[in-house]
C-alpha cells in the first residue's frame, strides 16, 4: 500500500517504522511482560508526536492531517503497524477521537480530544457485548435521567487495548434508542478484567459497567442520527483494522515466499512444485485484491462520500476472509517449522484471525452491506 | 509523450460534448454482466457504421499512435472517453471487437513493418476490418508455443496447412492472426512465426462450433495450402514468441472483466433475482448477494490499480496483468455459482421468455469462458508464480530441444528425465 502513498506521506510512513522497529520490535510480541504501562505511556507518547491521533480530528479542534485525507493518512501507517505487529490502542484512540470531534461536547472536545491528540491518554471503544448477537448496542444497558445523566450497567467484552487512564467509548441500549457515553476506565463502578488471547501482540479485556453515572455532557449527541454516527465509527474501525490486517498479511506472505525459495526437497525449492506456487499465487491475488478495497475504502470514506461505510464493510468482509485463508496457507507451507514457538508464523496467524473477527466478521459487515443499501 | 498532449481533463470535456451531440443515450443501463446470445452480421454492419461515426469524430483508436490513425494520447485519455460514453450506444462488435481493438491491433502496432501498419490499423479503427485469433490447435492450448500448424516458405510466398480451432467470432472477421511453425528443427519458442490471413482466402474452411451455452461463436478452421506473402509477415520470421508475449498482455488485460465505472449498486441482477424468487430477507441470499458485490467492487479496484502500475511505470512489469486474468477467472464463475443458489429451483427451470430467472443459468456457462480463454486459471497461477513472485520453474522437458524431437519424445514419454 505505500506505492499508494504520497512524497508527504512517505516521509511520515518513513519515520513511523523507524519509530515502530526500535519501540518495538517484532521479538517484543513474545514477552508481553515487557509491555507494561510504563511502555505504554512512552509508545503513546511519541506516536502521538509522529501525529497517530490527530489525523481525524479536524485542525479546527487541534489535529490535522498531511494529505488532507486523514483515514488514508490513518490506513497507511495502520499497514506498517500490521506489518510489524505493532500494540497499543492507535485504533481505538483514532475512533474515539474521530466521534468526538464530531458529537462531543465542548467539554469532551477540550478534556479529552486534547489528551487523545496529544497522546496524553488513549481510548478504546467498548462495544462487542458478549451473547448479543452482533448488535452493537449490547451487552450495556442504559438509562437517562431527568437531567440527561446517564447511568450504565453490564458489560463489554473483547475490549482491545485499555490502557491505564484510558477513555472508553461505551455504546449502550436504552429504552428510547442507542446511547454513546464517554466514560474513563478508572471512574467508580468500572472494572477492567483482563482476559488471555488468541493474539498475542494485542491485549483484551472485560470492561463491566455497575451502576456507572455519566454527566449528560458526556454523551455523545451527533447533529445527524445516532445511527449514521455509528455506521461513521463502525467504517473508521473497520477500515484501520483491515488496513492493519493487510499490513500483517503482506509481512507473513514476504516470509513465506522467502521460505518457498529458500526450502530444497527433492532436489528443488519447494516453491517451484506447483501445488505450492499455484497456492502462493492465489493468495497473493487475495492479498492483492485486499490492498485494492482497503485503499479505496479509506480513500472514499476519508473523502466524507455517502460510500464510505459501504466501501469499509467491503475491505472489512474481503480482508477479513482472505487473512484466514492466508494465515491458513503460508501455515502449510512452513510445515513443521511453522508449528514452532520460535517461528514469527504464529505471531501472524493469531494476529490475522483475531483481525478478522475484530469490529464484525466478515458474514456481519455483509449483511451490514445489505442494510446500507436498503435491501 | 509530447509537450503539446492535450489534458485529460480537457479532453473528457470535449469528448463529452461530442458524445452528447452524436451518440444515442442506452435506452437502460446494461445490467451487469455478458449474456451470451451470439452476435449476428446485422449487429457488426451497425457497429461498423457507429465505429466509422467515431473515427471520423477523431474518437476512435484514442491511443492509438496517430501515424496509424489513431488519437496519439494515453490509456488514461482512453478512459476518460469510456467512462463519459458508459450511458451512450457504442460499437458493439462482441469479441471479435475486444480482440480486434485490443490484443491484435496493439500486436501489429507493436510488432508489425509501419507498411504493414499503415495498410491495417487506420481499417481497423474505422471498422473496415474485424480480426480473429487463429492460435489454438486441437493439439496446443495452454502450451501455444508447442503448434504445429506448418507454414513453408515458397519464394516470397508462404504456403500454410494445418488446423486451428476455438476461434471466437471467426465468422464474422475479415482478417486472421495466425500462429505458424517456421522451423521444425529448432526448440519451440524459435521457430514460430505470424501471419495474417484473410478468412475468405482459398484453402480457408471456417467452421461454426456449438458451444455450451447452445451459441456458436467460436469456430473451427482448417488451412489447406493457403497461400500468403512476405508483405503478411506480422513481425519477424522464427520470432513470433515476442509478439506473442505482447498479444497475451493485452489480451489478458483486456475488455469483458471489470466495468468502466465503480460499482456502488449492490449487485443489482442478484438483487432483482432475490426478490423475484422472495429471497430477499432470507440471510444465506443476503449473504451471496453481498459475497457477489463485494467481489466485483475488489475486481474494480484491482484492475485500476494494475493499470496504474503498467502506466505509471517506464518499464511496466507485464506479468502483473496476471492477476486482473485470474481475478475474473475465480470471481466470474463464483459469482454465477451465487446467482445459482440464490436463485433455487428458479435457476432451474423458468417460465420461457423470463430474463430475469434465466440469466442464472446463462451467467453460469457463460461464466466459465473467461476461466479458459486467453489462458486457463492455472496457466496465470504459473505465470504469477513464477514472473511475479520470483519462483523457479518447473522442470521443463521441451525447451531447449528441437520441436521435431520433443514431438519424438513424447510419444514414448515414461516420466524420466536425463
Ligand atoms: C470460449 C472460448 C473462446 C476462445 N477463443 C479463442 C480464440 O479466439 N482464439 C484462440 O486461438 N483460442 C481461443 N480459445 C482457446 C483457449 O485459449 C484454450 O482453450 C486455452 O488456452 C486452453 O487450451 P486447451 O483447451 O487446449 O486446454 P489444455 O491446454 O489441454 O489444458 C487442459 C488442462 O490442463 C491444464 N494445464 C495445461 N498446462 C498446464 C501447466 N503447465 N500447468 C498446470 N496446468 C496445466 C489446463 O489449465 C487445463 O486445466 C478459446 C477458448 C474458449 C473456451
Amino acid at each position: 500500500m505505500d506505492s499508494d502513498a504520497t512524497e508527504d506521506q512517505r516521509a511520515l510512513l518513513d519515520v513511523s517504522v523507524r519509530f515502530m522497529a526500535e519501540a518495538s520490535p517484532l521479538a517484543m510480541v513474545r514477552e508481553p511482560e515487557r509491555r507494561d504501562a510504563a511502555f505504554a505511556t512512552t509508545y503513546r507518547n511519541q506516536a502521538a508526536e509522529l501525529g497517530w491521533f490527530s489525523m481525524l480530528v479536524p485542525e479546527s479542534l487541534g489535529g490535522g492531517s498531511i494529505s488532507g485525507n486523514g483515514v488514508l493518512d490513518a490506513a497507511l501507517i495502520a499497514f506498517r503497524r500490521g506489518g510489524l505487529l505493532q500494540p497499543g490502542p492507535f485504533i481505538g484512540t483514532n475512533v474515539v477521537a474521530d466521534a468526538i470531534a464530531r458529537a462531543g461536547s465542548d467539554r469532551l472536545v477540550a478534556e479529552v480530544l486534547g489528551a487523545l491528540v496529544a497522546g496524553e491518554a488513549s481510548a478504546a471503544w467498548a462495544v462487542a457485548g458478549a451473547q448479543s448477537a452482533g448488535r452493537l448496542d449490547g451487552g450495556v444497558q442504559a438509562s437517562i435521567g431527568p437531567d440527561g445523566a446517564v447511568v450504565l450497567r453490564g458489560a463489554k467484552t473483547a475490549v482491545p487495548d485499555v490502557e491505564a487512564g484510558a477513555w472508553l467509548l461505551v455504546t449502550a441500549a436504552s429504552p428510547d434508542g442507542v446511547v454513546q457515553a464517554v466514560v474513563a476506565a478508572d471512574a467508580p463502578g468500572v472494572s477492567v478484567v483482563p482476559l488471555e488471547s488468541l493474539d498475542l501482540s494485542r491485549r483484551f479485556a472485560e470492561v463491566r459497567f455497575d451502576e456507572v453515572t455519566v454527566p449528560a455532557d458526556a454523551v455523545l449527541r451527533p447533529r445527524g442520527s445516532i445511527e449514521a454516527l455509528l455506521d461513521r465509527q463502525l467504517a473508521v474501525a473497520a477500515t484501520l483494522v483491515a488496513a492493519e490486517c493487510v499490513g500483517a498479511m503482506e509481512a507473513e506472505f514476504a516470509l513465506t515466499l522467502q521460505y518457498s525459495k529458500d526450502r530444497i526437497a527433492f532436489g528443488r525449492p519447494i516453491g517451484s512444485f506447483q501445488a505450492i506456487k499455484h497456492v502462493l499465487a492465489d493468495t497473493s491475488l487475495a492479498l492483492e485484491l485486499s490492498k485494492a478495497v482497503t485503499v479505496a475504502a479509506a480513500r472514499t470514506l476519508g473523502a466524507e462520500d455517502d460510500y464510505g461505510p459501504s466501501a469499509a464493510s467491503m475491505a472489512k468482509a474481503l480482508v477479513g476472509e482472505a487473512a484466514v485463508d492466508l494465515a491458513q496457507n503460508c501455515f502449510q507451507v512452513f510445515a513443521g517449522i511453522g508449528y514452532t514457538w520460535e517461528h514469527d508464523q504464529h505471531l501472524y496467524l493469531r494476529r490475522l484471525t483475531t483481525d478478522a473477527a475484530l469490529f464484525g466478521d466478515a458474514a456481519w459487515h455483509r449483511e451490514h452491506l445489505c442494510q446500507l443499501a436498503g435491501i | 509523450m509530447t509537450d503539446t498532449m492535450i489534458d485529460v481533463e480537457e479532453f473528457r470535456r470535449q469528448a463529452r460534448a461530442w458524445i452528447e451531440a452524436n451518440l444515442e443515450r442506452r435506452e437502460k443501463v446494461r445490467m451487469g454482466r455478458v449474456v451470451g446470445e451470439i452476435t449476428t452480421h446485422e449487429q457488426i454492419d451497425k457497429a461498423r457504421a457507429l465505429q466509422r461515426q467515431l473515427f471520423d469524430g477523431g474518437y476512435a483508436g484514442i491511443s492509438y499512435p496517430a501515424d496509424y490513425g489513431g488519437g496519439g494520447l494515453t490509456p488514461a485519455h482512453d478512459h476518460a472517453f469510456r467512462e463519459e460514453a458508459a450511458r451512450y450506444v457504442t460499437p458493439d462488435f462482441g469479441v471479435v471487437g475486444v480482440v480486434t481493438m485490443g490484443p491484435i491491433g496493439r500486436s501489429i502496432a507493436e510488432h508489425a513493418s509501419p507498411e504493414f501498419a499503415r495498410l491495417h490499423i487506420p481499417a481497423i479503427l474505422r471498422g473496415d476490418e474485424i480480426w480473429c485469433q487463429f492460435y489454438s490447435e486441437p493439439e496446443a492450448g495452454s502450451d501455444l508455443a508447442g503448434i504445429r500448424t506448418r507454414a513453408t516458405r515458397d519464394g516470397d510466398r508462404w504456403v500454410i496447412s494445418g488446423s486451428k480451432i476455438w476461434s471466437s467470432g471467426a465468422y464474422l472477421a475479415d482478417w486472421a492472426m495466425c500462429l505458424a511453425r517456421t522451423d521444425w528443427d529448432v526448440p519451440k519458442h524459435r521457430g514460430l512465426t505470424w501471419f495474417a490471413i484473410p478468412t475468405h482466402a482459398k484453402g480457408v474452411t471456417v467452421r461454426q462450433i456449438r458451444q455450451i451455452n447452445g451459441g456458436a461463436e467460436f469456430c473451427e478452421e482448417f488451412l489447406d495450402e493457403v497461400e500468403v506473402t512476405a508483405e503478411d509477415v506480422i513481425g519477424e520470421v522464427n520470432r513470433g514468441w515476442s509478439v506473442t508475449q505482447t498479444m497475451l498482455v493485452y489480451e489478458r488485460g483486456a475488455g469483458e472483466t471489470a466495468s468502466a465505472t465503480e460499482p456502488r449498486n449492490l449487485a443489482p441482477d442478484l438483487v432483482a433475482l432475490a426478490r423475484r424468487v422472495g429471497r430477499a430477507q432470507d440471510p444465506a441470499a443476503r449473504q451471496a448477494i453481498a459475497r457477489a458485490h463485494i467481489n466485483d467492487y475488489a475486481q474494480f479496484h484491482l484492475g485500476r490499480r494494475i493499470a496504474q502500475r503498467l502506466q505509471g511505470s517506464r518499464n511496466p512489469d507485464h506479468a502483473v496483468a496476471a492477476y486482473s486474468k485470474l481475478a475474473a477467472g475465480v470471481l466470474t464463475p463464483l459469482r454465477a455459482r451465487l446467482g445459482m443458489e440464490i436463485g433455487g429451483p428458479a435457476a432451474l427451470a423458468w417460465p420461457a421468455g423470463d430474463e430475469v430467472e434465466a440469466r442464472p443459468a446463462l451467467d453460469y456457462l457463460n461464466g466459465r469462458r473467461i476461466s479458459i480463454a486467453a489462458g486457463t486459471n492455472e496457466v496465470q497461477r504459473n505465470g504469477i508464480g513464477e514472473r511475479v513472485l520470483g519462483l523457479a520453474r518447473e522442470p521443463s522437458f521441451d525447451t531447449n530441444k528441437a520441436f521435431n524431437e520433443v514431438l519424438r519424445n513424447a510419444r514414448n514419454w515414461d516420466g524420466k528425465v536425463g
